[in-house]
Protein backbone atom coordinates (compact mmCIF):
# COMPACT_ATOMS: atom_id res chain seq x y z
CA UNK A 1 0.00 0.00 0.00
CA UNK A 2 1.61 3.29 -1.06
CA UNK A 3 2.26 5.76 1.75
CA UNK A 4 1.57 9.43 1.03
CA UNK A 5 4.74 11.49 0.93
CA UNK A 6 5.13 14.10 3.66
CA UNK A 7 7.61 16.41 1.90
CA UNK A 8 7.82 17.89 -1.58
CA UNK A 9 5.28 18.90 -4.22
CA UNK A 10 2.01 16.96 -4.15
CA UNK A 11 2.71 15.71 -0.62
CA UNK A 12 0.88 16.04 2.69
CA UNK A 13 2.85 19.26 3.32
CA UNK A 14 1.60 20.64 0.02
CA UNK A 15 -2.00 19.90 1.03
CA UNK A 16 -1.51 21.48 4.46
CA UNK A 17 0.09 24.54 2.88
CA UNK A 18 -3.04 24.99 0.75
CA UNK A 19 -5.26 24.65 3.83
CA UNK A 20 -3.13 27.16 5.73
CA UNK A 21 -3.37 29.59 2.82
CA UNK A 22 -7.17 29.47 3.00
CA UNK A 23 -7.15 29.85 6.80
CA UNK A 24 -4.69 32.73 6.53
CA UNK A 25 -6.94 34.65 4.11
CA UNK A 26 -9.96 33.98 6.32
CA UNK A 27 -8.10 35.21 9.42
CA UNK A 28 -6.83 38.28 7.60
CA UNK A 29 -10.37 39.24 6.55
CA UNK A 30 -11.68 38.49 10.06
CA UNK A 31 -8.98 40.63 11.64
CA UNK A 32 -9.72 43.50 9.26
CA UNK A 33 -13.44 43.32 10.02
CA UNK A 34 -12.81 43.13 13.77
CA UNK A 35 -10.35 46.01 13.71
CA UNK A 36 -12.80 48.13 11.72
CA UNK A 37 -15.58 47.17 14.13
CA UNK A 38 -13.40 48.04 17.11
CA UNK A 39 -12.54 51.41 15.61
CA UNK A 40 -16.20 52.03 14.89
CA UNK A 41 -17.12 50.96 18.41
CA UNK A 42 -14.64 53.37 19.95
CA UNK A 43 -16.01 56.21 17.82
CA UNK A 44 -19.64 55.23 18.46
CA UNK A 45 -19.01 55.12 22.20
CA UNK A 46 -18.40 58.83 22.10
CA UNK A 47 -21.12 59.62 19.56
CA UNK A 48 -24.47 57.81 20.04
CA UNK A 49 -25.85 59.49 16.93
CA UNK A 50 -23.67 57.40 14.60
CA UNK A 51 -25.53 54.78 12.50
CA UNK A 52 -26.02 51.39 14.19
CA UNK A 53 -24.79 52.82 17.49
CA UNK A 54 -28.11 52.00 19.15
CA UNK A 55 -28.10 48.37 18.04
CA UNK A 56 -24.95 47.39 19.83
CA UNK A 57 -26.14 48.32 23.29
CA UNK A 58 -27.01 45.69 25.85
CA UNK A 59 -30.44 45.75 27.49
CA UNK A 60 -30.41 46.32 31.19
CA UNK A 61 -26.99 47.94 31.22
CA UNK A 62 -26.24 51.59 30.96
CA UNK A 63 -24.52 52.90 27.86
CA UNK A 64 -21.02 53.10 29.26
CA UNK A 65 -21.09 49.54 30.61
CA UNK A 66 -22.59 48.21 27.39
CA UNK A 67 -19.91 49.80 25.25
CA UNK A 68 -17.22 48.68 27.66
CA UNK A 69 -18.40 45.10 27.20
CA UNK A 70 -18.60 45.37 23.42
CA UNK A 71 -15.23 47.08 23.09
CA UNK A 72 -13.56 44.68 25.52
CA UNK A 73 -14.84 41.69 23.59
CA UNK A 74 -13.85 43.15 20.23
CA UNK A 75 -10.45 44.16 21.56
CA UNK A 76 -9.91 40.67 22.91
CA UNK A 77 -10.98 39.19 19.60
CA UNK A 78 -8.51 41.44 17.74
CA UNK A 79 -5.66 40.39 20.05
CA UNK A 80 -6.63 36.72 19.78
CA UNK A 81 -7.09 36.66 16.01
CA UNK A 82 -3.88 38.66 15.62
CA UNK A 83 -2.00 36.01 17.57
CA UNK A 84 -3.54 33.18 15.56
CA UNK A 85 -2.74 35.06 12.33
CA UNK A 86 0.93 35.39 13.35
CA UNK A 87 1.07 31.65 14.06
CA UNK A 88 -0.64 30.71 10.80
CA UNK A 89 1.61 33.10 8.83
CA UNK A 90 4.70 31.42 10.23
CA UNK A 91 3.25 27.96 9.64
CA UNK A 92 2.49 28.90 6.02
CA UNK A 93 6.11 29.88 5.45
CA UNK A 94 7.36 26.74 7.19
CA UNK A 95 5.10 24.53 5.09
CA UNK A 96 6.24 26.36 1.94
CA UNK A 97 9.76 25.14 2.69
CA UNK A 98 8.44 21.63 3.42
CA UNK A 99 6.59 21.70 0.12
CA UNK A 100 9.85 22.66 -1.57
CA UNK A 101 11.50 19.68 0.13
CA UNK A 102 13.78 21.88 2.24
CA UNK A 103 12.71 21.39 5.88
CA UNK A 104 15.95 22.66 7.43
CA UNK A 105 15.78 26.11 5.92
CA UNK A 106 17.61 28.47 8.30
CA UNK A 107 14.58 30.82 8.52
CA UNK A 108 12.41 28.01 9.93
CA UNK A 109 14.13 28.44 13.31
CA UNK A 110 12.82 32.00 13.64
CA UNK A 111 9.42 30.96 12.26
CA UNK A 112 9.05 28.21 14.86
CA UNK A 113 10.00 30.67 17.58
CA UNK A 114 7.29 33.01 16.31
CA UNK A 115 4.83 30.10 16.61
CA UNK A 116 5.95 29.52 20.21
CA UNK A 117 5.66 33.22 21.05
CA UNK A 118 2.25 33.30 19.33
CA UNK A 119 1.00 30.35 21.40
CA UNK A 120 2.29 32.02 24.58
CA UNK A 121 0.61 35.25 23.47
CA UNK A 122 -2.77 33.49 23.12
CA UNK A 123 -2.42 32.07 26.62
CA UNK A 124 -1.49 35.48 28.01
CA UNK A 125 -4.51 37.04 26.28
CA UNK A 126 -6.70 34.43 27.97
CA UNK A 127 -5.21 35.28 31.38
CA UNK A 128 -5.60 39.01 30.70
CA UNK A 129 -9.25 38.47 29.80
CA UNK A 130 -9.85 36.58 33.03
CA UNK A 131 -8.10 39.28 35.03
CA UNK A 132 -10.04 42.08 33.38
CA UNK A 133 -13.23 40.02 33.61
CA UNK A 134 -13.52 41.01 37.24
CA UNK A 135 -13.99 44.61 36.11
CA UNK A 136 -16.80 43.78 33.65
CA UNK A 137 -20.49 43.40 34.50
CA UNK A 138 -21.42 39.91 35.73
CA UNK A 139 -23.34 39.13 32.53
CA UNK A 140 -20.26 39.79 30.42
CA UNK A 141 -17.63 38.18 32.63
CA UNK A 142 -15.80 35.28 30.98
CA UNK A 143 -15.77 31.75 32.37
CA UNK A 144 -13.71 30.74 35.35
CA UNK A 145 -9.97 30.82 34.60
CA UNK A 146 -8.03 27.59 34.25
CA UNK A 147 -4.31 27.09 33.77
CA UNK A 148 -3.77 24.98 30.67
CA UNK A 149 -0.69 22.83 31.21
CA UNK A 150 -1.18 21.31 27.76
CA UNK A 151 -0.82 24.73 26.13
CA UNK A 152 2.38 25.56 28.02
CA UNK A 153 3.77 22.09 27.32
CA UNK A 154 3.02 22.63 23.60
CA UNK A 155 4.86 25.95 23.72
CA UNK A 156 7.92 24.29 25.25
CA UNK A 157 7.78 21.53 22.62
CA UNK A 158 7.76 24.13 19.83
CA UNK A 159 10.72 25.95 21.46
CA UNK A 160 12.67 22.68 21.58
CA UNK A 161 11.67 21.90 17.97
CA UNK A 162 13.04 25.31 16.94
CA UNK A 163 16.40 24.31 18.40
CA UNK A 164 16.20 20.95 16.61
CA UNK A 165 15.66 22.83 13.35
CA UNK A 166 18.61 25.11 14.19
CA UNK A 167 20.82 22.02 14.51
CA UNK A 168 19.36 20.65 11.27
CA UNK A 169 20.11 23.92 9.48
CA UNK A 170 23.67 23.85 10.82
CA UNK A 171 24.16 20.26 9.61
CA UNK A 172 22.73 21.19 6.23
CA UNK A 173 25.20 24.05 5.96
CA UNK A 174 28.03 21.68 6.92
CA UNK A 175 26.88 19.20 4.28
CA UNK A 176 26.76 21.94 1.66
CA UNK A 177 30.40 22.81 2.34
CA UNK A 178 31.57 19.22 2.47
CA UNK A 179 33.23 18.52 -0.85
CA UNK B 1 40.68 27.42 9.48
CA UNK B 2 44.30 26.35 10.06
CA UNK B 3 44.17 23.61 7.39
CA UNK B 4 44.98 25.11 4.00
CA UNK B 5 44.58 23.51 0.61
CA UNK B 6 47.12 24.29 -2.09
CA UNK B 7 44.99 23.40 -5.04
CA UNK B 8 45.94 26.52 -7.00
CA UNK B 9 49.65 25.80 -6.57
CA UNK B 10 49.28 22.21 -7.72
CA UNK B 11 47.16 23.24 -10.70
CA UNK B 12 49.89 25.65 -11.81
CA UNK B 13 52.57 22.99 -11.31
CA UNK B 14 50.60 20.46 -13.38
CA UNK B 15 49.62 23.11 -15.97
CA UNK B 16 46.00 22.16 -15.49
CA UNK B 17 42.91 24.34 -15.44
CA UNK B 18 40.12 24.07 -12.90
CA UNK B 19 37.72 22.96 -15.65
CA UNK B 20 40.08 20.21 -16.78
CA UNK B 21 40.44 18.96 -13.21
CA UNK B 22 36.66 19.07 -12.88
CA UNK B 23 36.29 16.94 -16.02
CA UNK B 24 38.89 14.43 -14.86
CA UNK B 25 37.68 14.04 -11.28
CA UNK B 26 33.94 14.50 -11.76
CA UNK B 27 33.94 17.14 -9.02
CA UNK B 28 31.94 20.16 -10.10
CA UNK B 29 33.83 23.35 -10.94
CA UNK B 30 31.79 25.17 -8.29
CA UNK B 31 32.93 22.73 -5.59
CA UNK B 32 36.53 22.94 -6.79
CA UNK B 33 36.26 26.73 -6.58
CA UNK B 34 35.08 26.37 -2.95
CA UNK B 35 38.08 24.14 -2.24
CA UNK B 36 40.44 26.55 -3.98
CA UNK B 37 39.08 29.52 -2.04
CA UNK B 38 39.48 27.64 1.24
CA UNK B 39 35.78 27.89 2.09
CA UNK B 40 35.18 24.13 2.40
CA UNK B 41 34.31 22.83 5.87
CA UNK B 42 35.15 19.19 5.23
CA UNK B 43 36.73 16.97 2.59
CA UNK B 44 35.51 13.48 1.72
CA UNK B 45 38.06 10.67 1.28
CA UNK B 46 36.57 10.04 -2.15
CA UNK B 47 37.26 13.66 -3.13
CA UNK B 48 40.78 13.48 -1.74
CA UNK B 49 41.34 10.23 -3.64
CA UNK B 50 40.20 11.77 -6.93
CA UNK B 51 42.33 14.89 -6.46
CA UNK B 52 45.46 12.97 -5.53
CA UNK B 53 44.96 10.58 -8.43
CA UNK B 54 44.52 13.27 -11.07
CA UNK B 55 47.12 15.65 -9.66
CA UNK B 56 49.56 12.80 -9.04
CA UNK B 57 50.29 13.91 -5.52
CA UNK B 58 50.01 12.85 -1.89
CA UNK B 59 47.47 14.35 0.52
CA UNK B 60 50.34 16.11 2.27
CA UNK B 61 51.18 17.90 -0.99
CA UNK B 62 47.61 19.13 -1.18
CA UNK B 63 47.19 20.52 2.31
CA UNK B 64 49.14 21.90 5.22
CA UNK B 65 48.21 22.71 8.78
CA UNK B 66 49.12 26.17 10.02
CA UNK B 67 48.44 26.87 13.71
Amino acid sequence: MPIMRTLGPGSLSSFMKAVLDVVWVFLLVTLAVLAAGLLYGVLAAFNPDMPFAQQVRYDGLDRLQAWAVVLARMGTAVLFVGGVLAIVSSLRRIFATLKAGDPFHPDNVTRLRVVAVGLAWLEMVRYAVWTLGALLPPQAAPDRPNLSLTAWFSILVVVVLAEVFREGARLRREAELTI
Amino acid sequence: MPVRLHLDRLLVARRMSLEELSDRTGISAANLAILKAGDARALRFSTLDALCRELACQPADLMTWEP
